[in-house]
């Protein structure tokens, strides 16, 4: 029943190269390491993407528990796409015969290959929220999204808003576990009866949260607006992101992965 | 009907980085017929201590018992604690969600499983009791109410249930003076019927005036438990935990200073003003001489 045990964002504090690259710099780093996950054509490309997360991973101080629980929301997916691969796919040389079927060798590799692909490519995002606070994250893609402004992109906007939900979200939470212990108190049940009924239940809980997240959202913008708050024209920032010679050589190296995972694709 | 907390702990999210122990080893009997009244600095533990009286939070060591039951043991109806004993939130007017007022005081007893006969006239006793039987209950949306009006029919919500304990988080934070009063006349008039109360306050004012017995909670724990006079005497220590005595002390503190003693064991208006009359005809008589 109660909520607060809810985690929200999976920043973990720490002061390290990683924590203290640009946003920007992580956030297209990011990009550019799903573009290699996805050119690596064989196993042994991989291996540059490995070696480059593992060291990102130990340079960021995050203990090694927290970057692999990011995998176990998708362990239902992992486990279904390994197996449907094993099991489903055509190869030439049998590798094991199980009777009913026989599974073949290509298959396994594709598995493996596939789900590897999977694994890596949370691991990588997860890097990136590790070590970089969702409001230097929303910082970081502002400033990258900026130039679409000249397309009347809302840049700006876009990111405000984010972090303002960002910010809020804990108090809601906070809100909402108040409220249902509030109609808990006055003998609601949340917890039991089939589907319909417990949709009709949520009733009582989610319109007096509405209803504050409103009254929250106007006292909101009547303080930004009393401190003359008008959008992103001309206002000026307290962190002025600035790329280092960490950034730079960070860019050099992926730029190096890349070319490595091209060649060894190539290879076979 | 007795509400005993036995050794009470209460960590929030233990195991986690932000474990937070908010009471500890509490023991506490609410006994028939009792104002209580739970004082405590913010961050004590008194609203989590009120939430364990009607069993929202389960302790994590120790036990809450009902007439002697415990009510998180296997088996127990927590339906019959949450009838047993009504809790009212702080912020309570947060809590409406109904279309009509008649319908969200409605909701309490509807969950109890009550005949729509028997509904009806438990809304009707909880508005009047609130002092909302002027209101057009069955049109009026609760969320065009004043904000003291809403308060009044989130409390009536609680009342409908018919609770014979009622636990109230600060029901009067935030009122205006005028329906601060109202409140604390309504509440006090409920327990001259008869209801066990138990209320969460900062104001020492008012655990002065209406409270029978008072605990002072302090870092999660019991520090002094009494009646209010007994309590209020310890001024210092409220002090150092943060707390206030009643404005009747402080003026009974600030006369001793200018010499002028008598007030020592006041702690209400009613008896202050007897005794600042008596100091009063004393000095005038000391002057004449």
């Amino acid at each position: 029943m109660a909520l607060n045990n809810i985690t929200l964002g999976q920043f973990y504090p720490a002061e390290s190269v990683v924590h203290r690259l640009d946003p920007r710099v992580k956030i297209i780093l990011l990009i550019a390491l799903i573009v290699a996950i996805f050119l690596a054509q064989n196993l042994l490309a991989f291996v540059p993407v490995v070696l480059f997360l593992y060291a990102a991973a130990r340079l960021s101080t995050v203990p090694f528990p927290m970057l692999i629980k990011g995998l176990k929301p998708l362990r239902f997916i992992l486990i279904l796409t390994f197996v449907l691969n094993v099991f489903f796919l055509q190869g030439e040389t049998p590798l094991l015969d199980l009777g009913f079927t026989v599974i073949k060798k290509e298959a396994l590799i594709t598995a493996v290959h596939y789900s590897l692909r999977l694994v890596l490519l949370v691991l990588a995002s997860s890097v990136l929220t590790l070590t970089t606070a969702p409001i230097v994250l929303t910082d970081g893609l502002e400033r990258l999204l900026s130039p679409l402004r000249v397309i009347h992109f809302p840049a700006h906007e876009m990111a405000m808003m984010m972090s303002i939900a960002l910010r809020f979200i804990p108090t809601l939470l906070e809100e909402a576990d108040k409220i249902m212990k509030a109609q808990t108190a006055r003998g609601a049940d949340f917890e039991s009866g089939h589907l319909i009924q417990r949709a009709k239940a949520m009733v009582p809980l989610l319109v007096p949260l509405f209803v504050s997240a409103f009254r929250r959202a106007g006292d909101l913008a009547m303080a930004m607006e009393a401190r003359c708050y008008h959008g992103g024209e001309g206002r000026t920032r307290l962190r002025v992101l600035k790329c280092e010679r960490r950034d730079y050589i960070a860019c050099a190296v992926m730029a190096l992965l890349i070319a490595a995972v091209v060649v060894l694709s190539r290879l076979y | 009907m007795q509400v005993t907390l036995e050794n009470v702990t209460h960590t929030y999210q233990p195991g986690s980085p932000f474990q937070a122990t908010a009471i500890q080893n509490v023991n506490l009997t609410i006994r028939d017929g009792d104002f209580l009244a739970l004082i405590g600095h913010t961050g004590s533990g008194k609203s989590t201590l009120a939430q364990h009286i009607n069993g929202l939070l389960k302790p994590t060591q120790g036990r809450v018992l009902l007439d002697g039951q415990d009510i998180h043991a296997k088996g127990y109806d927590k339906k019959e604690v949450r009838r047993k004993v009504g809790l009212v939130f702080q912020y309570p007017e947060h809590q409406l969600f109904e279309e009509t007022v008649a319908k969200d005081v409605a909701f309490g007893p509807k969950n109890l499983g009550l005949s729509q006969m028997e509904i009806d006239e438990r809304v009707k006793e909880a508005l009047a009791r609130v002092g909302l039987s002027e209101l057009d209950a069955e049109e009026k949306s609760p969320f065009e109410l004043s904000g003291g009006q809403m308060r009044r029919v989130a409390m009536a919500g609680v009342l409908a249930m018919r609770p014979q304990i009622l636990v109230l988080d600060e029901p009067a934070a935030g009122l205006d003076p005028q329906s601060r009063e109202d409140m604390l006349d309504m509440i006090a008039s409920l327990h001259r019927q008869g209801s066990t109360i138990v209320m969460v306050s900062h104001a020492m004012d008012d655990v002065a005036r209406y409270a029978t017995r008072a605990v002072v909670m302090d870092k999660g724990a019991v520090a002094m438990e009494g009646a209010p006079e007994e309590i209020f005497r310890h001024g210092e220590t409220l002090e150092k935990m943060g707390l206030d005595v009643p404005s009747v002390c402080k003026l009974g503190l600030q006369l001793k200073k200018m010499g002028l003693d008598g007030m020592e064991n006041c702690f209400r208006e009613e008896q202050a003003v007897s005794a600042i009359l008596a100091l009063w005809k004393g000095g005038k008589g000391h002057g004449a001489e």
